[in-house]
């Protein structure tokens, strides 16, 4: 229990920076190449979105690391959501037909060490060509670096390949405004964070003042499966909108952290703007 | 019609493909001469058995032909008809797919550590 409690607290340090590299690696007989690398890094909690496309194949998954109760301080758990798309044939009317699969792989294995992922199943022995990632875990000290990073290097042009990395908000920096027709209240910034009590703002138009209470939660389970396994939408936050001191919400806003106002009617002609954006670094 | 008549009409079938005995074909030959509804009928098998002789290429046939099927030309069908299946199927498979070899679990992404 001490030993769990210690890794917990050594992975969640804040000083730690958990970085994925990645390489695509080609067999041909005996020779392997690599068509790509590159890494993703960013706080224990960074997931990777890795997508690899071929003319007949899709693999998109989402990588996660986890610490498990009980594993030693050197090893890490690596779970693995699998969203695959394999090209078929076509169908009469000429359109391409996929064929969709969704699964989870789970491994352990030590820091630094390689894990090989062969996308397409394992490969027979005496296949004369291959192709797996490799896929290698570190960590280290942030050096007081806390935003995310992701770097690409393509030494075949041809492979579409993509390495992101998922963030999920813990704070989210949401800056609102007042409109009624052409006027617009100043700017008032907050900083919330998911799924805490509801705080109260004030708005100032034309001289006249409106109370809000406002909070953040984390959005509903996507209803598609592909956005649910790559967490596609880790970086929406819905805003929950009420008057001072009423129990029901006005209204609900969702939104990525992008940097765009999204309008929320209110009453007697005022709508609220609200625009979610990423907290500056700290 | 009366099952009189149908007894009858397989007689006059079997009296044209020869398979009657002496006293059969004497006792058919009463009938016919009384029996109009019969003897119209014979007529119209002769008919058709003279128009299928024709179309067999053989207008003096004194029976009609059966067809035979020899064991050379049912082998050769059913062979040829296995191998346009088969070539339908990859047709079929080259232009619209399949679900490919091997089992899902085969096609699945695996993860291997040291």
């Amino acid at each position: 229990m001490l030993a769990a409690a210690a890794l917990l607290l050594a992975l969640q340090a804040p000083g730690t920076r958990l970085t994925y590299r990645v390489a695509v690696v080609e067999r041909i007989g005996a020779e392997s190449n690599v068509l790509a690398s590159g890494s993703v890094s960013g706080a224990l909690d960074t997931d990777l979105r890795f997508a690899l496309r071929t003319d007949s194949v899709d693999i998109e998954a989402l990588f996660q690391v986890t610490a498990e109760e009980g594993g030693g301080a050197d090893t890490v758990t690596l779970s693995a959501e699998f969203f695959t798309k394999r090209r078929l044939g076509r169908s009469r009317r000429g359109l391409p037909l996929w064929e969709q699969d969704s699964y989870r792989r789970v491994v352990r294995l030590a820091w630094s060490d390689t894990a090989r992922i062969h996308p397409f199943g394992r490969p027979r022995p005496d296949a004369p060509r291959g192709l797996w990632i490799a896929l290698v875990l570190e960590r280290g000290f942030a050096g007081g670096e806390a935003r995310p990073g992701e770097e690409l290097r393509l030494v075949d042009p041809t492979i579409d390949l993509r390495l992101e990395a998922v963030v999920r908000p813990r704070r989210a920096r949401v800056i609102f405004n007042l409109v009624r027709g052409d006027t617009v209240s100043a700017p008032v910034g907050m900083d919330l964070v998911p799924d805490a009590p509801p705080r109260r703002m004030q708005l100032v138009l034309a001289g006249r003042r409106t109370a809000l209470e406002v909070g953040l939660a984390r959005p509903e389970a996507a209803a598609s499966a592909r956005d649910r396994v790559l967490a596609l939408d880790a970086d929406v936050v819905c805003l929950r909108v009420g008057a001072a001191g009423a129990a029901l919400p006005v209204g609900v806003l969702c939104g990525r952290l992008n940097n765009v106002a999204r309008r929320l009617p209110l009453w007697a002609g005022d709508t609220l703007l609200a625009t979610f954006v990423w907290p500056s670094a700290r | 019609m009366s099952e009189g008549h149908d007894l009858w009409l397989r007689q006059i079938d079997a009296e044209l493909d020869g398979e009657l005995s002496l006293i059969e074909q004497a006792a058919l030959a009463k009938h016919l001469a009384s029996c109009s509804h019969c003897s119209g009928a014979r007529a119209s098998q002769l008919e058709v058995r003279v128009a299928l002789a024709r179309s067999a290429g053989n207008a003096h046939a004194r029976v009609v032909p059966r067809p035979a099927i020899r064991g050379r030309a049912l082998a050769f069908w059913v062979a040829l008809a296995l191998v346009a299946g088969g070539a339908a199927g990859w047709l079929a498979h080259s232009r619209w797919g399949g679900p490919g070899p091997g089992s899902l679990e085969d096609a699945r992404a695996a993860i291997a550590v040291p």
